[in-house]
């Protein structure tokens, strides 16, 4: 009996450091990151730092304005492309799709998740570049466009995010529309509503908080891309300027200039982990109200 | 009901819109199959793709100070390289940007140049390891490496010797790097041991090469290759890793006064290149100085 107890005490022991070691790692993540970043900000100027429109580490000038812009950017238009597909996709798998259909549709979805980003990258930069390059030229040809871009463009990097983030919102939203009880729609049809009438006016905006963590999570997914992006973007250091045209993000900011950081680039490049950082952290926190509120209406 | 008939206008929109985008789509390929005639012909009125290395790339700095993009403003060096220039940190990514793109342009180590793309003349003389040895083409660049100063790491002051020698420097012509002048025969005293060798990913390929020569005259040593990247290289050998350090640029003042002593190992080319495609074939420095610059935006402000 009392071996066991002892037996009981040790196992939850482990399992209380299996359970900090994630812990401890954000904590050290985070220390990491604002002991390295913000003597950088510091030293640059906050204010110069953030909304400097210059990026140029060989004299010194740090400015990430174009970067913040540019991944807000790139992520709106992952929005844009991934975020109605994602919901009409869900909504097709819970309430529209014959069981013959369903899993092998599953499995797609869930290959599209499985596919690493890199591979995405070569997808774009083989597939998708020389099409928008296409597209740019043929504008510009018949005078839409005054510059016709050379296909690494806003509108390529968004094409493909989109197509990655699809995974995240599909999940999370039809689990939150398989959620609604059978009674909203049930009872929408015994009032008279058709099947698409219940699903759009009763089941959808039960489903609301859901669906609307799943978009969230997908931008959380779109901003902090990288390898995919850098291979499409361009990732020219400067203000975006039109949806032809190459872009930076802050993550590709990070990974292409670290190799031959030295010195105050070298922290520059950290505290621009930190702005990265800081948005994730936002997006988590709206994550999580979004959740809390979802629960307390219902 | 209603819902319903909302729904099947909605699809016939929806129809229609793909049909009209589908004949757009048509549009889009019949105009770009006319380009692709041009394409034959060349036109040389489109944008020029521009193709540029990351900041703080060796290959980079070494390629606008070569061609005057790199300009003295109130005493300090401002690369002028064109914001619109794409940029990529790596050598494959250029590759093939520049052999997908008809009028791109942009450059690589001559070490690591393929068949995919066109290395263009610069100011008349063709890119080739000879050529940069006898100095008729200028866009070169040195291979260092670094060891702390107080080396005491026998294996890798050996295998050092054996690269500053004659037989180290047959490899480096070999890869069609352009070795040192005045180089005597190894003499090596075989020491056995291990040595850590890291750093930049351009200089690494040819270092394999030596390590694999190295071995070759002395079996006991063992010595093993991590690539990764200059400044990485640097750091490492600072902090004890790396016994020899690589970097594909000249060392920076903190790294040098934090104990580093730099050694050249060989010369590296940096060839301009252009699609396949392109009529271009030479180019003068000023016309790629411009191209870089910004100043030419289509390939006809730069070629006739």
């Amino acid at each position: 009996m009392k071996s066991k107890t002892w037996n009981e005490k040790f196992m939850q022991g482990v399992f209380f450091t299996a359970a900090c070691t994630s812990v401890l790692a954000v904590a050290l993540i985070c220390i990491f990151l604002f002991a390295n970043g913000i003597p950088a900000m510091k030293e640059i100027g906050f204010i110069k730092f953030i909304t400097g429109q210059r990026w140029k580490p060989g004299n010194d000038i740090y400015g990430i304005l174009p970067m913040i812009v540019g991944s807000l950017y790139v992520t709106a238009g992952a929005v844009i492309v991934g975020v109605p597909i994602g919901i009409l996709t869900s909504v097709f798998m819970a309430m529209y799709c014959p069981k013959k259909i369903y899993k092998p549709l599953k499995a797609a979805i869930e290959l599209l998740a499985g596919i690493p980003s890199v591979v995405y990258g070569f997808f774009g930069l083989v597939v998708l570049v020389p099409r928008v390059r296409e597209l740019g030229r043929a504008l510009k040809m018949i005078g839409l466009a005054r510059s016709s871009g050379n296909g690494n463009s806003i509108l390529t990097a968004s094409l493909l995010l989109g197509i990655m983030i699809l995974p995240t919102i599909v999940g999370v939203t039809e689990s939150a529309i398989r959620a609604v009880p059978a009674q909203y729609y049930e009872g929408a049809l015994a009032l008279g509503a058709t099947h698409e009438r219940s699903i759009f006016k009763v089941i959808i905006p039960a489903a609301k908080s859901g669906v609307v963590a799943g978009v969230v999570l997908g931008i959380g997914r779109a901003i902090g891309e990288t390898m995919a992006v850098i291979m499409v973007a361009g990732n020219q250091a400067r203000m975006p300027a039109g949806i032809m045209k190459g872009v930076r993000t802050l993550t590709a900011n990070i990974v292409i200039e670290m190799g031959y950081a030295a010195d105050l680039h070298r922290e520059a490049l950290i505290a621009t982990g930190v702005v990265l950082f800081v948005f994730i952290l936002l997006i988590n926190f709206s994550v999580a109200l979004i959740k809390r509120r979802g629960e307390r209406e219902q | 009901m209603r819902m319903k008939k909302f729904i099947a206008i909605l699809s016939a929109v929806g129809m229609l819109a793909a049909g009209i985008t589908g004949c757009g789509g048509s549009d889009a390929s019949d105009v770009s199959d006319t380009s692709g005639d041009t394409q034959s012909e060349w036109d040389s009125s489109n944008d020029i793709t521009i193709v540029s290395r990351e900041e703080g790339s060796g290959t980079r700095g070494a390629f606008i100070e070569l061609f005057g993009i790199e300009e003295e403003q109130d005493g300090e060096k401002v690369d002028m390289t064109t914001e619109e220039a794409q940029i990529t940190n790596s050598t494959s990514v250029m590759m093939t940007t520049v052999a997908q793109d008809e009028y791109a342009i942009g450059y690589v180590s001559l070490g690591s140049l393929g068949d995919t793309v066109k290395a263009v003349k610069i100011d008349g003389a063709q890119a080739t390891a000879e050529n940069v040895k006898s100095g008729t083409y200028k866009v070169s660049r040195p291979f260092n490496i670094a060891t702390k100063e107080d080396l005491d790491n026998e294996v890798a002051k050996d295998f050092m010797n054996f690269i500053l020698s004659e037989e180290g420097q047959a490899v480096i012509t070999d890869n069609n790097y352009i070795a040192l002048e005045d180089v005597k025969p190894f003499e090596g005293t075989s020491p056995s041991g291990k040595a850590v060798v890291g750093g930049s990913s351009s200089v690494s390929p040819v270092m394999e090469k030596l390590i694999e020569a190295y071995k070759g005259v002395n079996a006991n040593a063992e010595i093993e290759l991590q690539t990764t990247d200059s400044t990485t290289g640097m750091t490492s050998t600072i902090d004890g890793s790396y016994d020899i350090g690589m970097a594909s640029r000249e060392l920076k003042n903190t790294e040098l006064s934090a104990g580093l002593k730099p050694t050249v190992i060989a010369t590296d080319g940096i060839a301009v290149i252009v699609n396949k495609s392109s009529t271009v074939d030479e180019l003068s420095s000023d016309q790629v100085k411009s191209i870089y610059t910004g100043d030419a935006l289509t390939w006809d402000e730069v070629v006739e």
